[in-house]
């Protein structure tokens, strides 16, 4: 449908709006894009072949943009694919169809700074790295530390509602986004309400945040803004098995919220920490931060230990806890992180108490049933109800074929999401749904899809807007 | 076709993200390819049999090679590694940039991609008047001062005759090959320039080199040798031996008032590890610096001359972006240590007042 003349004219509509430097037919440009974090693009890549390619890179460098361009893709219905930092693991930003891909990291202005209110009003394109070191200048924090910091975008992390490694006590995304701005095919820019809670309706916040695109593009967003803690204290326990440890979780979750628990399976107690960190014990090793006003956090402090130890908990110390925050990025840097040639992934998902370790078993059974596939997970955003588990499978040695290996990648991941939502879980925790996962979106919803469909026909009635992902 | 540690380093940032936060051009752009993972997952591909080489002609040149990258890494990888080696695949295969084989035809004609022949020729003649032609301390000037900043080599020139040193600049000057080294790496051509450069230092037989741009300083430290290049006497960067005559009491620093911040060169304070000099230099004027959040180690190239030499478009940007984090501290003054960055911040249109280190002291001796 869109051949080179009616991508020329497409491109010289966008030329238009953006000019001419941010506008690329480069197969270069459109190579670069064409893989996020996700495996599979990556095994593409890894075995020489190109993954799927928009025709055309757009970047904008306003709302005002975005609504023209998404007003010149609806009136073509032409697909658009909104970019972050293009680090989501998903597969959430792939231009799978053809069309545009719009990168919306010239959006990078911060836009307000209210400290009365402890606010700040920032374009999503923004890296939030740069963003967090803006509050750090003036003696503030976001408080939202997940590994992709450096690379991910505010949209980026708004689009799929991401977490941070400090959620137990900040909050998600979700928890920290004051209001948003969304742009849809229409052009309309449109607004959620100016504060988060309110009896004015349902919060549209909650609609445009973890539609991954699929509904529009984010443009703008207000976040929470916090003071950096007087102290921020590190203790490290081991625990004799798992349950021990959720419940001391559990039990600590009723009284006071650490910013950090991260509860270790005895798999990965031996295999990541032990080359990282030192840990070199056997049990279930947790890693419990407390922060906040000194006087406060010696009161934590003595609850937190009067717990560890009803459950039996071997005390470990500050040290390896004060390491795991030094290095906790340092996981994710080449030759520490998971790579090529394992086969791997992260099938995180959150539930209450009573069914997490029920999922946390069935989860390992599911993967562990496919030969040569490994199981190692850990728990580390808590609830007073309960509490996520990032649990990944590793295969040392998958089948050379790419078409194959993609067939296994696809059957764990059902085998493993499927024993999740079997027992209380769902798709994902915090990484999102993107094209990876969009297939089982309708097992765990089931009639309750009619609610993201709705959405979308009334928001999206072309269907333009990042197709294949979501599951809608 | 690429060395052992290039083809590592594809392999490892070719599916890494982590240090796009601190690349100046790309966070200007927000091109993909135009930060390190971008440009190893093309290499990559073309490796594998994708032929991109003429697609990504262009974007293995947009980068200034500012190691803000490689300073990130944790595992440590430098980017710049593999971006000189496909820079020379690209060159060598006539795939570069018609604005990029232009900037590069003329330095190996010339040993440097500065064009001002003529400039230069009387800037080296003006400044050495009057000094001897021999002396225990050559000051090695370079092609960016001569061409696009020549007050602040003057000022150097001032600042040692008034500490009463005994000094020389060589009428003649040959380049270092700096330009050419981040064009094309380290080639023969890179090599024999280094030779004649490092040939013409040691005929000086000056105890002491002090070397005012930071670019220069680093090839004579840190690649030439791995040239078999050794350049003889105690190389120092103009930044340090400067801060030392004042501890040595052989300058008088008058006191000033202002409101500035300071820029660090990437040479300097990332490939050379120097970040305190120029701050005691302008400490001893009474000065406070408000620093950007992005300073010492982790400070933001300005773009760059090379880089400016075929993409000015570009150079531009990423300057902008330095110049939005002064803005950013409130302050209208950045001093620099580097004439290079002197010419790629300094913008007519721009409220942001750009000054070399050495003329502010000068000004102020």
């Amino acid at each position: 449908m869109f051949n080179d003349f009616n991508l020329n004219m497409i491109c010289s509509e966008l030329e238009d709006v953006v000019g001419e430097n941010n506008v690329s037919r480069r197969k270069s440009d459109l190579i670069t894009h064409s893989t996020d974090y996700f495996w599979l693009p990556r095994l593409w890549v890894d075995r020489g072949k190109v993954p799927p390619l928009a025709d055309i890179v757009v970047y904008p460098a306003s709302a005002e943009e975005v609504s023209k361009i998404l007003v010149i893709a609806n009136y073509y219905k032409i697909p658009v694919y909104p970019w972050g930092g293009g680090s989501g693991s998903q597969g959430g930003a792939l231009p799978l169809m053809g069309g545009i891909l719009l990168d919306t990291k010239r959006m990078n202005k911060v836009l307000d700074f209210d400290e009365k209110s402890m606010i700040v009003t920032v374009e999503t394109g923004m890296i939030f790295q740069q963003l967090e070191w803006f509050a750090n200048e003036r003696g503030y924090s976001l408080m939202h530390y997940p590994s992709s910091i450096t690379c991910a975008t505010v949209g980026g992390f708004l689009a799929h509602n991401g977490i941070g490694v400090l959620s137990t006590k900040y909050g998600k995304i979700d928890d920290q986004c004051i209001n948003v701005e969304m742009v849809i095919p229409s052009g309309a820019i449109l607004q959620s309400s100016p504060v988060p809670k309110h009896s004015s309706g349902p919060d549209l916040k909650h609609i445009f945040l973890g539609s991954e695109g699929t509904l529009g593009v984010m443009t703008k967003a207000t976040l929470r803004l916090f003071k950096i803690p007087e102290v921020r204290k590190f203790r490290a326990f081991l625990f004799p098995d798992l349950s021990s440890g959720i419940s001391a979780g559990r039990d600590m979750l009723q009284e006071f919220k650490p910013s950090i628990i991260r509860l270790y399976d005895e798999a990965e107690t031996v295999s990541r920490n032990k080359s990282v960190m030192g840990v070199d014990k056997l049990g279930v090793f947790m890693n419990i931060a407390l922060e906040g006003l000194a006087e406060v956090v010696a009161i934590e402090e003595r609850r937190m230990f009067e717990i560890c130890s009803k459950y039996g908990a071997e005390d470990l110390g500050a040290e390896y806890g004060e390491k795991w925050w030094n290095s906790r990025v340092t996981f994710f840097y080449p030759d520490h992180c998971l790579d090529f040639p394992l086969m791997f992934g992260t099938m995180d998902t959150v539930a209450t108490y009573s069914n997490i370790e029920d999922i946390y078993w069935e989860m390992k059974k599911a993967v562990e049933k496919f030969d040569g596939v490994r199981f190692i997970a850990h728990f580390s955003h808590w609830y007073e109800w309960g509490c996520m588990i990032y649990d990944r499978f590793i295969m040392d040695t998958p089948p050379d074929d790419p078409e194959e290996a993609l067939r296994l990648h696809n059957k764990i991941w059902n085998s493993g999401v499927r024993a999740a939502l079997k027992h209380g879980g769902v798709v994902n925790d915090h990484h999102g749904v993107g094209m990876k996962l969009g297939r089982l979106m309708k097992e765990q919803y089931k009639d309750s899809m009619i609610v993201f469909e709705g959405l979308k026909k009334t928001l999206d009635p072309n269907g333009i807007m990042n197709p294949y992902k979501l599951g809608i | 076709m690429y060395s052992g540690r290039a083809e590592k380093t594809i392999q490892a940032c070719r599916f890494c993200w982590m240090c796009r936060h601190v690349c100046p051009i790309g966070l200007k752009t927000g091109k993909e390819s135009h930060n390190p993972r971008g440009k190893a997952l093309l290499l990559s591909l073309d490796e594998k049999g994708v032929d991109l080489l003429n697609d990504l002609a262009r974007d293995i040149f947009e980068c200034c090679l500012c190691n803000a990258c490689a300073e990130n890494c944790e595992t440590g990888y430098e980017p710049a590694v593999f971006i000189r080696e496909a820079r020379q695949k690209v060159y060598i295969n006539n795939m570069a940039p018609e604005s990029v084989e232009a900037v590069i035809e003329h330095a190996l004609k010339t040993g440097s991609i500065y064009k001002e022949t003529e400039k230069k020729k009387s800037f080296f003649s003006e400044i050495s008047k009057g000094l001897p032609e021999t002396a225990d301390v050559l000051i090695y000037l370079g092609e960016s001062a001569a061409t696009h900043c020549p007050e602040m080599a003057f000022s150097l020139v001032n600042l040692l005759k008034k500490a009463g040193i005994d000094f020389m600049v060589n009428k003649q000057e040959v380049p270092s090959g700096a330009e050419l080294y981040d064009l094309l790496g380290g080639v023969e051509e890179v090599q024999r320039i280094a030779r004649i450069c490092t040939e013409q230092i040691n005929t000086s037989k000056a105890k002491d080199i002090v070397v005012l741009d930071p670019t220069n300083a680093r090839m004579f430290k840190q690649e030439y040798p791995t040239w078999g290049c050794e350049v003889k006497g105690n190389v120092s960067t103009a930044t340090s031996f400067v801060d030392k005559l004042i501890k040595d009491q052989k300058l008088v620093v008058r006191k000033t008032q202002k409101n500035v911040t300071f820029h660090d060169p990437c040479r300097l304070a990332r490939d050379l590890k120097e970040t305190l000099p120029a701050r005691s230099i302008l400490s001893t004027m009474g000065i406070t610096i408000k620093e950007m959040f992005q300073h010492g180690s982790l400070t933001k190239c300005c773009g760059g001359e090379v880089l400016a030499s075929h993409s000015n478009y570009l150079a531009t940007l990423t300057a902008e972006g330095r110049l939005d984090d002064v803005r950013r501290i409130g302050v209208d003054t950045v001093v620099c240590a580097c004439p290079s960055c002197v010419n790629n911040l300094t913008h007519d249109k721009s409220e942001i007042k750009v000054i070399d280190l050495f003329s502010l002291l000068d000004s102020n001796c």
